[in-house]
């Protein structure tokens, strides 16, 4: 999608990558292009990987490829119906329509997405808890792309 | 330059705007139906926007969402390749009113040339010969049988606002004019929201002979020679050359000047092709077309000229780099166009590629979205691949289009490769003796 889209998803794979594989840096470069992510390991002894464990931290919380698949077949995934700009609250400044742990009710506005001009509220299709919010504030998104999950 | 082109197109031909764009160093943004995730295109594009679900209304011919793409994309302009919106005026419109350059002419002309009675009467003000037929559109069954009279059957009745072959029905004789004349008016309503009809003289035996023009904005205009395309089934083209085996050069030089000077007096921007019928030595304008057409590829490869690159520059506002005098037309060029459908029967055949190996070599050249694995949708129409061949001179064009025939494997589907295969085998072909009404009588639709 757009470039800064691409560049987050990039550095999310490339520091899942890192974990994977017990690197500390890894630096990738296309054109003129790179980028660089490291990080500093502490000299233990072999790391024990405990079943459920938290993945050990790495620059930013990632979202690994598998669960963003997970996401779009996720019964509750609200998905975009449009291409367009993503804001989550109803006017810069106003808070956000609902927040992780939200309970919404069937109609209710969760987002608005802008296309030429017009704000299209988009609703949640079902009552349910709000378990993840995918989309940022004034992000483009495209038709199908997973906003939010509302279980 | 731009810096981003949105392509609102797909399959080969939305590729070929990729190319041309990557190779002038112009980012590429593709735009596609949930049937076409995984289409070559989007994979190669820089940047890609899923704009709706497979129909086409829903997608390709999704202007706000197109628009959309392109707002929160950042592109510069917007090339509509060739069917879906290229000729869709209003389209065109909104592109420019939403500060987008449309890779393409006016939408004034785009709509002129779009309804087929003004285009007839700009074409006969711009002095190009006409096929005999009605002034206008015709109100009632009296007219048509008026004019089967005036100009002798048989006729034919056409959508004021078809084209490209479609809507259009054929009167052999006043007895046959009620029925044809009330179903293609239903038709034409159903096809293309309006029910308008006019009548032509049918001709018994022409040829397809249409003219490729360029443009700039500075008043330049070239021609580009003439593609024969007279192989058709269902007023559907199937195979193209160039030049065409019946003009001579004084003949291409003649139709296209008179096209060229149509095109300067026009005002007109970008590539278009006017399109005629050919008899007994003689050029008839039939219709006019504002957009890139499929088979391009056969007067690129006789002249050495990009088109889609010539586009692109005009659109920017460009000059010409190229005087009349300065186009050489060097050897033989032809295309088949594969379909993905049955070689005989002509029954659709979407599918998965399993196997798929192009052929190469010398003088041929593939457009196609096509590669192994690719899942072909069953939403859009069935063209799968280009296969242009070019030589020195006609006779080794067919040696190295038979040669590449051969060789070419789309393995999981139907395709017409065996169509062209035995097109081209006959002596009729192989004499350059053909009209539009040769190839139906030989797979056995007309008599």
């Amino acid at each position: 999608m757009s470039k800064n889209q691409d560049d987050l998803d990039l550095v999310r794979r490339l520091a899942g990558m890192l974990n994977e594989a017990g690197l500390s840096e890894i630096e990738y470069e296309v054109d003129n292009r790179r980028i660089r992510v490291s990080r500093t390991i502490t000299p233990i002894a072999a790391p024990v990987v405990l079943p459920g464990a938290a993945v050990a931290a790495g620059p930013g919380t990632i979202a690994a490829p598998a669960a963003a698949a997970d996401d779009n077949n996720h019964p509750g995934a609200v998905k975009s119906p449009m291409v367009g700009t993503a804001y989550m609250s109803p006017e810069p400044g106003k808070p956000a329509f609902v927040a992780v742990g939200d309970k919404v009710a069937a109609g209710q506005t969760l987002l608005i997405i802008e296309a030429m001009k017009t704000f299209n509220p988009i609703k949640a299709t079902k009552a349910g808890t709000v378990t993840k919010v995918v989309v940022e504030n004034a992000q483009p998104v495209e038709f199908g792309q997973v906003l939010m999950v509302v279980e | 330059m731009f810096d981003k082109v949105l392509i609102a197109n797909r399959g080969e031909i939305a590729l070929r705007i990729h190319r041309a764009c990557h190779e002038m160093g112009i980012q590429t943004v593709a735009i596609h139906s949930t049937a076409d995730n995984d289409a070559m295109h989007v994979r190669l594009a820089d940047e890609s926007v899923c704009i709706g679900p497979p129909p086409a209304k829903d997608s390709y011919l999704n202007i706000p969402a197109i628009l959309s793409a392109a707002t929160i994309t950042g592109a510069d302009a917007i090339h509509p390749g060739y069917g879906f919106l290229s000729e869709n005026a209003r389209f065109a419109e909104l592109v420019e009113e939403h500060g987008f350059t449309f890779i393409g002419p006016t939408p004034e002309h785009i709509r002129m040339m779009g309804d087929k009675i003004v285009a007839k009467q700009t074409a006969a003000k711009l002095g190009l010969p006409l096929v005999p037929g009605s002034p206008g559109p015709v109100d009632n069954l009296d007219e048509v049988k008026a004019l089967g009279k005036e100009i002798g059957y048989p006729v034919l009745i056409k959508a004021v606002a078809g084209g490209g072959g479609r809507g259009m029905k054929v009167i052999d004789s006043e007895g046959q004019a009620e029925e044809a004349f009330n179903l293609a008016r239903q038709e034409a309503t159903a096809a293309f929201g309006n029910g308008s009809v006019y009548v032509e003289k049918y001709l018994g035996k022409p040829r397809h002979i249409e003219i490729q023009i360029l443009a700039d904005t500075h008043g330049n205009v070239v021609h580009l020679g003439e593609r024969d395309c007279s192989l058709q089934r269902r007023h559907q083209k199937v195979l193209e050359e160039t030049p065409s085996p019946a003009l001579n050069r004084e003949m291409r030089e003649r139709i296209g000047g008179l096209a060229a000077d149509a095109i300067r007096t026009m005002g007109y921007r970008g590539v278009g092709t006017l399109e005629f019928l050919f008899q007994d030595g003689e050029f008839y304008f039939i219709e006019m077309n504002t957009r890139l057409q499929v088979e391009h590829p056969i007067t690129e490869a006789i002249t050495g000229i990009d088109l889609v690159r010539e586009q692109i520059r005009v659109a920017t506002g460009g000059t010409l780099g190229l005087t009349q005098a300065a186009i050489k037309f060097a050897g033989h060029a032809i295309e088949c166009r594969i379909n993905a459908e049955h070689p005989e029967t002509f029954v659709p055949s979407p599918g998965r590629i399993t196997d798929y190996h192009p052929p190469g070599g010398l003088g041929v050249r593939v457009d196609s979205a096509l590669y192994a694995g690719y899942r072909m949708p069953p939403y859009y129409d069935s063209l799968v691949a280009k296969l242009i061949v070019a030589g020195t001179n006609r006779n080794e064009c067919l040696m190295r289009l038979r040669r590449a025939l051969e060789e070419y494997v789309v393995g999981g589907i139907d395709t017409t490769i065996p169509l062209h295969q035995r097109l081209i085998a006959q002596p009729d072909f192989v004499n350059g003796d053909y009209n539009i009404h040769w190839l139906e009588r030989l797979v056995g639709l007309k008599k």
